[in-house]
């Protein structure tokens, strides 16, 4: 993780509009869900997992910090430098989820365009087809190509003109678990040559080993942001250890764990209990018992986003089946 | 590369790209159809039209041939360019396009450029074909003054409604409702203007019946400084001795600028404040 900051995002926020027609106005908009007051800080060649449920507000986010959309509230700086919109652009590279690319342009035809868009040589942006692996297929046509290549190829504009932050929305979507792992490693790559990484997904699994903190979103706003530990010690997380085991564990020893599941089947024991008994699994091995898991469990994004919202799983999930981007608290007054 | 330049690559890039298109090969017959080969009926000197309008030389054949730049070119134009944004949006693309660092007024001109270039190119060289059409069949040669006029009025119409095209794309969330919008109002200017004008006259107590009736052929000049087709005209028109329609020379240049500023402002518009 670097120390050096690529870019700080300063109480940003953005509301959609959303058609409101009366009959006096039938083109009428009001201001509708958005994104609010989120601060976040991009250090240089960092891997950012920006995580949260179905409308949390993490594609708005990351099209804001690309430009895309503006910012109405607050500002990006670099060193302390405000930023223009268009300079913003320059320097972040945006990968927008599942493009459907499709024509008879070819893969070299596209580059090509879009190095004139993005004001880079030519060259640089054959180099960058050399990077996500799409050399070879330079002159095939957009319509045959699958949709890992797609994927490659959305990678590949995003990195034109070595962009200094590379924004991904949802990248692997659509990927196969091969071409995740893939795609994983040139991510790491890119992150060791300097290149921050902002990516988004509602599942954090997609992220193990992969991000250096994760940015928690929920209802347009930024819970938390840190890493995995410290997020959990600050949201105040029982880390969690799941063993599973050919018998039961005796009253005499279970008595001094604190045991969350257990799931008893006809061949084995499952346990889930917190974390923290440092003799527990010698004790295990000295009464013979057959261990055939024994595994850190990490929190599902429902168990931190109740953390850190402090609501129940209930209710979250109430306010994703309700896909409301509507920021807790409210924003300058009325909706209008 | 300066900046001017990559706009006129990618703009040359998008051109040849919807040239030689499926829908381009498609409308081309139509395009041949209307542009020479109305000239090609006009210049017939034998001829019998309504009311014994007789062509009394090249520049009105050229005239009464400019329906077929009104109903298949415009027709074209709409159709090259109803999708411009639309189908980058349904797939998108247009998130990446709107990330770039260019200008999005600088995206708006090549976007304006691409499409109009790609049908202003073949209905230029059809018009000039019409010309020497005209001149071959009837023997009489269009002064090089009043094709110049011709042609640029002809591209300007283009022009308008591929803006009208592109507008329609950049708001319309899909590509059914950026195809409605864009014919609808093809639809409008170039069939439905008659009706309007018509009913717009009644109300004035304008005499409908009689369409050579000076009040209402004013009326109607006036009126069709209001529709693309209708500033088309009065281009041409200045080049047409004994025409009175109430419009001058001057007024139809001023009218052909704000057609062609005020689209383009708000398209430019439209493109700066254009989510994905």
């Amino acid at each position: 993780m670097g120390d050096e900051v690529a870019m700080q995002f300063s109480s940003i926020g953005f509301r959609h509009k959303i058609s409101s027609p009366k009959w006096y106005n039938p083109l009428k908009k009001r201001k509708g869900a958005g994104i609010s007051h989120v601060d976040l800080s991009i250090p240089k060649g960092e891997i950012i997992g920006l995580v949260g449920t179905n409308g949390a507000g993490k594609t708005t986010l990351l099209r804001m910090i690309s430009g895309i959309l503006p910012l109405e509230e607050g500002s990006a700086s670099r060193n302390g430098i405000k930023l223009e919109i268009e300079a913003l652009r320059s320097m972040v590279g945006f990968m927008p989820e599942q493009v459907r690319w499709s024509s008879q342009q070819t893969i070299r035809q596209t580059m090509t365009e879009f190095a004139y868009l993005r004001g880079c040589s030519l060259q640089s942006a054959l180099d960058v087809l050399a990077i996500v692996g799409l050399k070879n297929r330079i002159d095939e046509s957009l319509d045959s190509l699958s949709q890992g290549m797609r994927q490659r190829l959305s990678l590949g504009v995003a990195l034109l003109g070595t962009p200094e932050i590379l924004v991904l929305d949802e990248p692997f979507n659509g990927m196969d678990p091969v071409a995740i792992d893939a795609f994983k490693r040139l991510l790491r790559s890119l992150a060791s040559k300097g290149i921050s990484i902002l990516i988004s997904s509602h599942h954090l699994t997609e992220l193990d080993h992969l991000v250096d903190t994760i940015a928690l979103l929920h209802r347009g706003q930024l819970l938390a942001h840190g890493t995995t530990e410290s997020l959990q010690s600050s949201l105040g997380f029982e880390q969690m250890t799941e063993l599973v085991l050919d018998r039961e564990i005796p009253e005499s020893l279970s008595n001094s764990l604190n045991v969350l599941e257990y799931v008893d089947t006809a061949s084995e024991h499952r346990y889930v209990i917190e974390s923290g008994h440092p003799g527990l699994l010698e004790e295990l091995v000295k009464r013979n018992f057959q261990i055939s898991t024994w595994r850190v469990v990490p929190p599902t994004l429902i168990e931190l986003l109740c953390s850190a919202t402090g609501l129940d799983r209930e209710t979250i999930g109430m306010d994703v089946e309700q896909s409301s981007m509507v920021p807790l608290r409210p924003i300058g007054g009325e909706e209008e | 590369m300066t900046p001017a330049k990559r706009m006129w690559r990618l703009a040359y890039a998008l051109g040849k790209e919807r040239l030689f298109s499926t829908r381009m090969l498609i409308m081309l017959p139509i395009l041949l159809l209307f542009i020479p080969g109305m000239a090609w009926g006009f210049a017939d000197p034998n001829i019998q039209l309504p009311a014994d309008q007789i062509p009394e030389d090249a520049t009105e054949t050229m005239f009464l041939a400019s329906i077929g730049i009104v109903f298949a070119g415009t027709m074209a134009a709409v159709l090259i360019a109803h999708d411009g944004i639309s189908r980058d949006r349904t797939s998108g693309v247009l998130e990446i396009r709107l990330s770039q660092p260019m200008p999005r007024w600088r995206q708006g001109i090549v976007l304006i450029f691409g499409h109009w270039s790609s049908i202003a190119l073949p209905v230029a060289i059809l018009l000039i074909l019409s010309m020497f059409l005209i001149g071959y069949r009837s023997d009489m040669w269009i002064p090089l003054g009043d094709a110049v006029v011709y042609i640029i009025a002809a591209m300007l119409v283009l022009l308008w409604y591929t803006v009208f095209a592109l507008l329609a794309s950049s708001i319309a969330k899909e590509q059914g409702s950026a195809i409605a919008f864009s014919i609808g109002l093809w639809f409008l200017f170039t069939l439905l203007w008659v009706l309007f004008t018509t009913l717009l006259a009644a109300l004035n107590g304008v005499a409908v019946g009689d369409t050579q009736d000076q009040g209402y052929l004013i009326f109607e000049g006036r009126l069709d400084l209001l529709s693309p087709n209708g500033v088309y005209h009065h281009l041409l028109e200045t080049r047409l001795d004994g025409v009175e329609r109430g419009v001058s020379a001057f007024g139809a240049y001023i009218a052909a600028v704000m057609w062609t500023i005020v689209p383009l402002y708000l398209f430019q518009r439209r493109l700066n404040s254009l989510v994905p």
